[in-house]
């Protein structure tokens, strides 16, 4: 069936307004670092936000956040309390009593769980609410852009690396929405949009490969398990990888200031919760990706064995997805380590993505093998 | 652990090589070449069996070291998972209110009715108790631990079914030309490459014949020159002497025959030539298969060696266009790779092809050693056309083309066993991540004031998906409830997780009643590079150890006086 390319235009031109609608947000997101004042914002990590807002608020990591700069552990542990929750869950300077008051009650006045009201999982404030909405609809549009994309080329449309980038770009973009949503972690948007806007850019513009027909070694339901498992994998692993980023930035921010050194950045990450937050929703991301790479890798073992007559053959790209898959698991032993939880983990987390960013990108480009089919040779 | 951490170093590091130099068993021709542009450098990577990682001796260390103290860490585990399924969870601690999840109120009721509900409420919730006098202990998440060893156990049946399919199993390749036909015997086949324990009389006795074979492409648009389809149409016998069964071999559709999967891995052209020798006699009248080099427009080279030819060997090498055109710098080359315009053009050589040195010799490269150029002017020739060679060498014919299907023929007993493990290794890491093993105790006392004083505490171990706080606090909602408790007086409900190994350590047991982490309390602080990897004397990592306590908790009166507010802290995490 012939490509219909007025539909494929279409689409070209929804992930143009797309990767715009992102590049506003970004700008959005970083308003409301700029602007946006004293928000209680609880990114707490937890699965079941909602309901367990007030154990929120009671989270350690809170604390720390009060003590974090390098205040003598309070005799008071109210007074800690008091401290940490006036920020709201984000890094602060201890001397930030600018709020002091605001938190004290909530902390301490915690008979149960339903005592306090939970704190919305929805965006609070103008900037935030803007940045959100159009990151909402940027998401729309670009899953518009990839149903179109599919409907006018009549298959499915991750079947080139254009179409690929695409596609778990998108799957990050819902990744944020929904750590956003459940772990309120509106303060990761800036983040995520960003390594998104720049693959999106450049995915139409060099990477660009008009809409067509797959290869006959593609032609196969396999394509939909396989590939849309890495997919999947890829978006979690990407907002896993920004995570720790983070995680290692803030971090260091904070023991130097701990040090009494300066800190540049301290008033980006100020924005954000303390490090022991962005560990923990890095390791989710991990927990949620990991299974599912393994699911994607082991479909690709089934295709290729359908298509090649082996299921494991050392190819490139199954070289580098299991090398990726051992450094991941490496990640999960190292959590469970002593001495290495942590920064030791978060950077083997994130040599686990470099290793994933290579398979994606530097198999596709540099490395000749069975899975060429990046359409940009 | 950290062993473990190690040897996945090591594995992941030593595959990289792997997939950046050629493989010999995976694209041999690529070695070749590599020899030829690195004439130094090649043998010594040869020496480090580094054309050949994934066989290689060191790979193989690394991997059965890994698997070796995989089975080293998972069989203890086994059997400690096995006894404590066993025991009863052990005796509440003293004081619950040091436990990272805690709660405290009073009630009117009897303690010992007290402790019967909440014995109810546990029991229905699906946790094993433990009843003393006093208190209740009740324990979940077995399941935990044993999707982490099925992951584990799996993972070690995963690499026996590879070896298994390694042992027992074989692959083959096999070039076909329509209109021929090849049986499934080592002898019929070009690569056959057996498992250790395979002999040739275990093939099966399958033949096949290709009937046909139909490539289609993209003729227009930005994807020209892309395939769409290829079909191989062929019929096989499964058995010798058996009936005739028909299948299109198509990429993705492998035929399947007495276990044995044969499928279509690539095809090209064999230009047909009648060779006729010095003397006049038809030395050579058939196909020879040539090989692309040039994928997307199939431009293939190949050569015609006829040994027979009198009085002179000849040797042809040549080049075979499906659809040549003069492009722009006057070149003539293949445009598309199907056969709109087919030519071929060759160079010939008379002499000696040195096949009779006993050295095997490649049907695809002309040994030119003992051979002689011929002067003929190089010509692209359309079917039906012939050169004479001079000097009385005799002529070539060129009668047109046929198509190739390259075959791989693959056999892997262990191919189930295999797909078995993967599914058990994946369902066992899923189960692994989901459940939480946790503790919940409750206490119940006569307080001064004649109502009775629920305590309950609670803690989870590695509660990677989260959610222990949310239990928690509705245990204790529902237990608050059916007592109609009232005057809470202390509630703690942080996040009730304690870092540590994958699982309680059942060596603790009788005194796990507190973290490992309260216990050992302030003495980490010094002792932050101690290595231990259980969890019972493992400091907190540096960012795990809030300088303050986590809460604010009122103190139940026999709490111990607390020395340093690390000791109430436990350890986040998970």
């Amino acid at each position: 069936m012939p490509v219909n390319t007025t539909l494929a235009d279409f689409s070209n031109g929804l992930l143009l307004s797309t990767l715009i609608l992102y590049a506003l947000a970004m700008l959005c997101y970083a308003s409301d670092f700029a602007f946006a004042r004293h928000r209680v914002i609880a990114g707490t990590g937890e699965a079941d936000a909602g309901a367990a807002a007030p154990e929120a608020a009671a989270m350690p990591e809170l604390v720390t956040a009060g003590a974090g700069s390098g205040s003598a552990p309070a005799s008071g542990a109210s007074q800690a309390g008091a401290a940490s929750l006036a920020i709201g869950g984000r890094q602060g300077s201890a001397g930030a009593g600018t709020a002091a008051v605001a938190g004290a009650a909530g902390l301490t006045s915690h008979g149960g769980p339903s005592d306090n009201a939970p704190a919305s999982r929805w965006p609070s404030g103008f900037w935030l609410r803007l940045a959100f909405g159009l990151t909402c609809t940027g998401v729309v549009l670009h899953v518009l852009a990839i149903l179109t994309r599919g409907l006018a080329e009549h298959r499915v449309p991750w079947g080139n690396m254009y179409e690929f980038i695409g596609a778990f770009t998108c799957m990050a973009v819902l990744v944020l929405i929904a750590a956003s949503v459940w772990y309120r972690a509106y303060y990761m948007g800036l983040f995520v949009l960003l390594p998104v806007v720049l693959a999106l850019g450049i995915d139409l513009t060099w990477i660009y490969t008009p809409a067509g027909a797959l290869v006959p070694a593609l032609q196969s339901y396999w394509i939909a398990i396989h590939v849309t498992a890495m997919i999947v994998a890829i978006g979690l692993f990407i907002f896993g990888a920004v995570v720790t980023t983070l995680y290692l930035l803030t971090d260091r921010s904070q023991r130097r200031l701990a040090a009494g050194l300066p800190s540049w950045s301290a008033g980006i990450w100020r924005h954000l919760p303390v490090p022991s937050i962005l560990d923990r929703l890095s390791y989710r991301s991990v927990l949620f990706g990991f299974p599912v790479w393994t699911f994607g890798v082991m479909a690709g073992a089934i295709w290729a064995d359908h298509a090649w007559g082996r299921y494991w053959g050392w190819d490139p790209k199954e070289t580098w997805s299991f090398i990726t898959w051992v450094v991941y698991a490496m990640f999960l032993h190292a959590r469970a380590t002593a001495g290495w939880r942590g920064r030791r983990a978060a950077w083997i987390h994130l040599a686990g993505f470099a290793c994933l960013m290579f398979n994606v990108i530097g198999v596709n480009l540099w490395i000749t093998g069975l899975h060429s089919y990046a359409g940009m040779s | 652990m950290r062993t473990a951490l190690i040897l996945l170093f090591l594995l992941a590091l030593a595959s990289v090589p792997g997939s950046v130099l050629p493989q010999e068993g995976i694209d041999p021709s690529a070695v070749t070449q590599y020899y030829q542009s690195h004439p130094s450098l090649a043998p010594i990577l040869d020496r480090l069996s580094l054309f050949n990682v994934f066989s290689a001796p060191w790979f193989a260390a690394i991997y059965l070291l890994l698997f070796a103290s995989l089975a080293g860490c998972v069989l203890p585990r086994t059997f400690r998972l096995v006894g404590s399924a066993r025991q009863k969870p052990p005796r509440a601690p003293s004081n619950l209110g040091r436990l990272p999840a805690s709660a405290t109120y009073t009630t009117d009721l009897a303690p010992a009715a007290a402790l019967d509900s909440a014995a109810g409420l546990l029991a229905g919730r699906r946790f094993r108790l433990h009843r003393g006098d006093g208190w209740v202990s009740a324990e979940k998440g077995y399941l935990r631990e044993v999707g982490n060893l099925l992951f584990h156990i799996a993972l070690l049946a995963l690499l026996l079914s590879v070896g298994l399919g390694g042992v027992f199993g074989y692959k083959a390749n096999r070039l076909l030309i329509v209109g021929q036909g090849f049986a499934n015997t080592p002898t019929d086949l070009d690569v056959f490459r057996p498992g250790r324990l395979v002999s040739p009389s275990d093939l099966q006795p399958f033949s096949i014949n290709l009937l046909s074979f139909r490539a289609e492409y993209v003729t227009s648009g930005p994807q020209l020159d892309q395939p769409i389809t290829y079909d191989a149409a062929m019929s096989y016998r499964p058995q010798l002497g058996g009936p005739v069964k028909h299948y299109v071999l198509t990429v993705n559709h492998p035929l399947v025959v007495d276990n044995v999967s044969v499928y279509l891995i690539g095809h090209g052209y064999a230009p047909i030539f009648k060779v006729t020798d010095g003397t006049g006699k038809v030395a050579w009248d058939g196909p020879v298969p040539f090989i692309p080099v040039q994928q997307t427009t199939l431009t293939s080279e190949g050569v015609v060696k006829v040994p027979d030819a009198q009085p002179y060997q000849l040797g042809f090498a040549g080049v075979f266009l499906p659809s040549a055109a003069v492009s722009a710098n006057g070149q003539l080359e293949s445009v598309f790779p199907g056969p709109l315009n087919p030519r071929v053009s060759l160079v010939a050589f008379k002499g000696n092809l040195g096949m009779n040195s006993g050295e095997p010799q490649s049907v695809y490269t002309l040994d030119t050693g003992g051979l002689k150029r011929l002067p003929v002017a190089p010509r692209p020739l359309s079917a039906g056309q012939s050169v004479k060679l001079p000097e009385g060498a005799g002529t070539i014919t060129y009668l047109g083309y046929q198509q190739w299907v390259s075959l791989a023929i693959t056999y892997d007993p262990g191919q189930l066993p295999a797909l078995a493990s993967g599914i058990a290794a994946l369902a066992g890491l899923i189960l692994s991540f989901l459940v939480r093993r946790r503790r919940v105790f409750v206490r119940a006392v006569s307080g001064p004031d004649g109502g009775t004083q629920v305590s309950l505490g609670g803690l989870a171990r590695s509660d990677a998906a989260g959610g222990f706080d949310a239990e928690f606090a509705e245990l204790t909602r529902l237990l608050r409830a059916e007592h109609d408790g009232r005057s809470v007086q202390a509630s703690r409900i942080g996040d009730g997780t304690v870092d540590g190994p994958d699982d309680f350590d059942d060596r603790e047991r009788g005194r796990l009643a507190v973290p490992a982490a309260l216990t050992v309390a302030a003495a980490t602080a010094t002792d932050q590079a101690s290595t231990g990897e259980s969890g019972a004397g493992e400091p907190p990592p540096p960012e795990a150890r809030p300088a303050v306590s986590r809460t604010a908790e009122t103190a139940t009166p026999e709490a111990p006086a607390v020395a340093n507010p690390e000791t109430l802290t436990g350890r986040e995490e998970e």
